[in-house]
């Protein structure tokens, strides 16, 4: 008995001092926030002090950091400090912060949020950010609302066509386009794709004994998240939304049919793979695997998973998305923001402008994954080579024209999400009513078509 | 007449006494039962009568919610049903599979510790390294499953590429997962007071005649215990949604927290995603209703229950 | 003992072998099926990323890299995270435990006025999701009590006994005991407490013992209340680390699956000890009957 009464005293002991021991650490820690409380205790009484959040894992935080160390060694007015939250709960962790009045000064913001942030008054108006300066983020990359800008992206990205140079070689097929002029017609990328796509036996797909469920390799994969989607409405003459995007107009023929004939790659043409959109890693399973031939994908791709591929012995090349009427690309890239919350909003669009030029985030291009926003490193030739020309890109010629040229020309069109509210909710629909048209089990005409009026007060919020 | 009143005079002092020694003990309970969970659900409560959006001062707007979530929701109705869907299977699947994987580690096998170690360890991985890890299993084309069907000569399974067959599949890993429910089925075994089985062997009663007539009824109290736990765990099923499908494909995914939680911290509508959980919550009490109404009949109660 | 008693002995004894066997054949099938997915997560780590998404895949990585570890250590601090994530799991545990304890002790044996509201309000806060109050709950731990960046918003809910679950649990537990036990001591004039203490406690161990593990694990695995509660990386839980290890688009699924090997490893550790606990508990029912 006695022996029980002290466990339980025991316990309680044990657990409060625990308690003690381990939050008495955090208090102090709580009460001198930074980094390094103890090395910088003089200087930072004076400045102003503003916090940045990114997403992105602990170590790019660090890098962010350092980077933000030289802003801060560089003037006497202003001490950034940077906060990375993973990726997957940047936005719910946001949430949360701007709920209790608690968000960082300025910030990046995931693409689909950044409009609606911005008509509930959250972020502020960074319009006057480049008067004055002698390169400007390139035009598609402005975020506007009710004609102001509101943020701009961090970095560009481009939807690209990408394509195993192997696979092509032992098919004997030629490379996929780089150049704009010469891209393909839908209906020549899905002849190619046919020579590319083998069963258990060797036949193409249209071949007398050719077996769809014995397919080893496939010839294209066509990205069919929502948001990359829309490339293919636009191309066939249609859209998601009217040019202003007030009105919607995905349930337009156009469109209809172009979202039919990216599912009829599976389905009809047996052509490509199943893909349901709900994983991020699209080229992993298909050119760099080495099971299917092409691939449509983000232009982060080339640093993100290929530059290591690469170094491991895989030959890619980057090509001109295929057309259906239009030449169409979709550019995007997350947002930089001051958030209304902050008492610092000049010294915030400061530190924004200062770190927005590249050589702040040179880790990032030089590696392949964000693409530069200023429109001087697509226009002068040394700072393109400076840019392209390392081991992380694929050949300086064929980048240049599939990549860069292609990100300036009239074919390059701003995702949705940089001028049109709840694209969140539109997608997210949109992605549930298409599930099944991606099996068969019904058309894109049928499904859109009966959901048409849930689609259109989707996009005005208020379904 | 004196020694009853005695009597009830000791038994009301005893009462007191043990009501204070109850008190004491629910302290704790008290506590977090108030500010954990019903003041924060009486302003879930609020919130779900405003239009909150979590960023900008909410507008009260009565009962709009609830009118849009029973009229034009487009979410709500596939999502109850593969939400029940899911969790019937998950439910069936896993009481079964833990009580029957209990049962045989029970037993006096060789490398016992290893194999119970085994059967656990699914439910120590983190969440997202599970999903993905079955995600190249489950993969549509090129999947480690479809490799082997295609080997064996079958028509490929889509898995959770296909509507009809995510929620097996989901329901699958969940039942994989219930390392926890054979944790506390082994240690409900345990208890199982070893006098009975010694008693009855020397009767001559068979294995199976034991299992049914001892170790089931002692068991009853941990099986409702377990199945109420599996019950509300797959009813408020959400990160297969969040890791793997995101709801997909379709609505067949599309479970009522993950409903709740892309509305809440996705769409930023706090307002009608605080209203979607109180459906969630009157959806859960119906069903934990039904099965406490229902335990009264089979659960035998040793220490019994004087209330 | 009799012949006939002796002959009916040996022949149990034979079946029980066989009985045995069969359990053990049945107990490796399953084993082998349960083990799988987690080989797969674990052959991943050892590969390249080129390997992981070969087709067809292969079962046995074509060379062991062991060195995914050693990369992974290096931006994986395992150390620090699991230190940081011990200073909330211990005391959460012992004093969840305890409490749990203590409010089941109640409930399964004690009378007193409305117990059977408080018992539904404990059952009616298990209906809600966590995520529910998520919100509500952090405005107030944020802005009304202060606790920004700050470990106490997710230790202090376990000293309020640690969850309706796991009072439930040891509710169940206490109530299959048998009562006599404690009559018995009541009859010798021991009071409510020492009962607890000196039977009810020790006759429960392997269910505290449970109720332990489920709140390692469950705290161990909590990403979304540890992402919203903690800010700096210096505070970074495994689970936080184990998110933050991938970034924005590059996932290394070689490397992450090197860290989830390494980082559920403590959890298994943990149940490994307890364990010896269910074990023991046998034993100890045994002598008390």
């Amino acid at each position: 008995m006695k022996t029980g009464k002290k466990l339980g005293a025991g316990l309680i002991l044990a657990a409060l001092v625990m308690s003690a021991a381990g939050c008495g650490d955090n208090e102090t820690n709580t009460a001198s926030p930074g980094s390094e409380p103890a090395k910088t205790p003089g200087t930072s009484s004076e400045k102003v002090k503003i916090v940045y959040s990114m997403w992105g894992s602990a170590a790019e935080g660090n890098t962010t950091q350092a980077v933000a160390d030289r802003f801060n060694a560089s003037q006497d007015k202003i001490e950034v400090e940077v906060q990375a939250i993973p990726w997957e709960n940047y936005m719910t962790k946001l949430n949360t912060l701007a709920t209790a009045g608690q968000l960082p000064d300025t910030g990046m913001l995931k693409e689909d949020g950044v409009i609606q942030w911005s008509s509930e008054g959250m972020l502020n108006d960074v319009s006057a950010m480049y008067e004055g300066s002698d390169s400007k983020p390139l035009d598609s990359l402005a975020y506007k609302y009710k004609g102001k800008t509101v943020a701009y992206a961090a970095a560009n990205e481009i939807l690209l066509l990408y394509y195993n140079k192997d696979m092509f070689d032992k098919a004997k097929v030629p490379y996929p386009p780089a150049a704009l002029d010469q891209a393909w017609t839908w209906d020549q990328f899905v002849e190619t794709a046919k020579k590319l796509t083998n069963d258990k036996n060797g036949k193409h797909p249209g071949e007398d004994g050719f077996d769809s469920q014995s397919i080893v390799q496939y010839g294209a994969s066509v990205e069919n998240l929502p948001w990359q989607l829309e490339t293919w409405a636009l191309s066939n003459g249609g859209g998601f939304y009217s040019e202003d995007g007030t009105e919607v107009k995905v349930g337009d023929d156009a469109s209809v049919e172009a979202i039919q004939r990216v599912a009829d790659l599976y389905l009809k043409d047996h052509v490509a793979p199943l893909s349901v959109g709900q994983t991020d890693d699209g080229i992993q399973r298909t050119i760099i695997a080495g099971t299917v031939a092409m691939a449509t994908n983000g232009q982060w791709n080339v640093g993100t998973s290929l530059n290591t591929a690469k170094e491991e012995g895989l030959k890619y090349g980057v090509a001109v998305l295929p057309y259906m009427k239009d030449k169409v690309t979709i550019s995007t890239g997350g947002a930089n923001v001051v958030f209304s919350q902050t008492k610092h909003p000049k010294e915030a669009m400061e530190w924004l402008k200062w770190y927005n030029s590249e050589e702040n985030n040179w880790d990032l291009i030089s590696s392949g994954i964000w693409m530069p926003t200023l429109d001087k490193w697509y226009k002068d030739e040394t700072l393109t080579r400076k840019w392209v020309e390392n081991p992380n890109f694929p050949p300086y010629d064929e980048y240049k024209s599939a990549v860069v040229d292609y990100a300036q020309s009239s074919a390059a069109k701003p995702a949705a999400w940089f001028y049109t509210n709840y694209t969140t909710d539109f997608n997210t629909l949109l992605g549930s009513i298409l599930g099944d048209v991606w099996t068969g089990k019904t058309t894109a005409k049928d499904a859109i078509s009966k959901n048409l009026d849930a689609l259109k007060a989707a996009h005005t919020g208020n379904q | 007449m004196e020694t009853i009143n005695k009597q009830q005079k000791r038994r009301s002092r005893i009462f007191s006494a043990e009501a204070r020694v109850a008190y004491i003990c629910l302290i704790p309970a008290f506590l977090g039962l108030i500010f954990l969970t019903y003041l924060p659900l009486v302003g879930v409560l609020g919130i779900s009568l405003t239009n909150w959006t979590g960023l900008k001062s909410p507008v009260f707007i009565g009962f709009d919610n609830y009118i849009k979530i029973f009229t034009t929701d487009p979410y709500i109705k596939d999502s109850i049903i593969s939400t029940i869907y899911y969790a019937a299977l998950s439910v069936a699947g896993s009481m079964i599979y833990s009580l029957f994987i209990a049962l045989l580690l029970n037993r006096k096998i060789p490398a016992r510790g290893f194999f119970r170690a085994v059967f656990y360890v699914p439910y120590v991985l983190p969440a997202a390294a599970i999903y993905v890890g079955w995600s190249w299993l489950y993969e549509g084309n090129f999947g480690f499953f479809n490799y082997v069907l295609s080997e064996l000569g079958l028509k490929k399974i889509l898995f959770i590429a296909d509507s009809s067959f995510v929620v097996p599949s989901l329901s699958m890993i969940s039942v994989w997962l219930a390392g926890n429910l054979i944790v506390i089925f082994l240690a409900g075994l345990q208890n199982v007071p070893a006098v009975y089985h010694e008693a009855a062997e020397v009767d001559g009663a068979g294995g199976w005649k034991r299992f049914r007539h001892i170790t089931l009824p002692c068991m009853t109290p941990i099986i409702f215990y377990n199945l109420l736990m599996s019950l509300i765990a797959n009813l408020q099923v959400v990160t297969p949604a969040l890791a793997l499908t995101n709801g997909g494909p379709g609505n067949s995914s599309r479970f009522l927290t993950y409903l709740m939680y892309d509305q809440a911290f996705v769409n930023y509508k706090l307002g009608y995603a605080c209203a979607t959980t109180l459906i969630i919550f009157a959806i859960l009490a119906v069903f934990t209703t039904l099965l406490f109404r229902t335990s009264g009949r089979w659960i035998y109660n040793e220490g019994g229950d004087d209330k | 003992m009799s012949v006939a008693a002796y002959g009916r002995l040996r022949s149990k004894k034979r079946r029980n072998r066989t009985m045995n066997l069969i359990t053990f054949v049945v107990v490796v099938l399953f084993a082998i099926l349960a083990i799988f997915p987690i080989w797969w997560i674990f052959r991943t780590s050892l590969m390249t990323n080129a390997e992981i998404y070969k087709y067809p895949p292969s079962l046995i990585p074509d060379h062991w890299l062991f060195s995914n570890y050693e990369k992974t250590l290096k931006v994986f601090k395992f150390w620090k995270y699991l230190w940081n994530t011990m200073v909330i799991i211990v005391p959460s545990c012992l004093a969840g435990t305890f409490t749990a304890t203590l409010c089941g002790y109640a409930f399964a044996r004690l009378r007193f006025h409305g117990k059977s509201l408080i018992w539904a309000l404990c059952v009616g806060s298990m209906l809600l999701p966590a995520m529910v109050t998520l919100i509500p709950l952090y405005i107030g731990w944020t802005r009304g009590l202060g606790f920004n960046d700050s470990y106490w918003p997710l230790i202090l809910p376990y000293f309020c006994g640690g969850g309706a679950f796991n009072i439930f649990l040891i509710r169940q537990f206490i109530m299959s005991i048998p009562r006599e036990l404690d009559q018995a001591a009541t009859i010798d004039g021991a009071g409510y407490f020492r009962i607890l203490f000196s039977i009810i406690m020790p006759a429960i161990r392997p269910a505290m013992i449970v109720v332990a593990l489920f709140i390692f694990i469950g705290l161990w695995n909590d990403l979304l209340q540890q992402m919203i509660y903690i800010n700096s990386s210096d505070k970074y839980t495994i689970a936080l680390g184990l998110t933050n290890f991938r970034g924005q688009l590059k996932s290394d699924w070689s490397l992450t699956m090197a860290a989830t090997c390494l980082s559920f490893a403590p959890g298994v550790i943990f149940y490994l000890i307890g364990q010896r606990y269910f074990v023991e508990g046998i034993t100890l029912t045994g002598l008390k009957n």
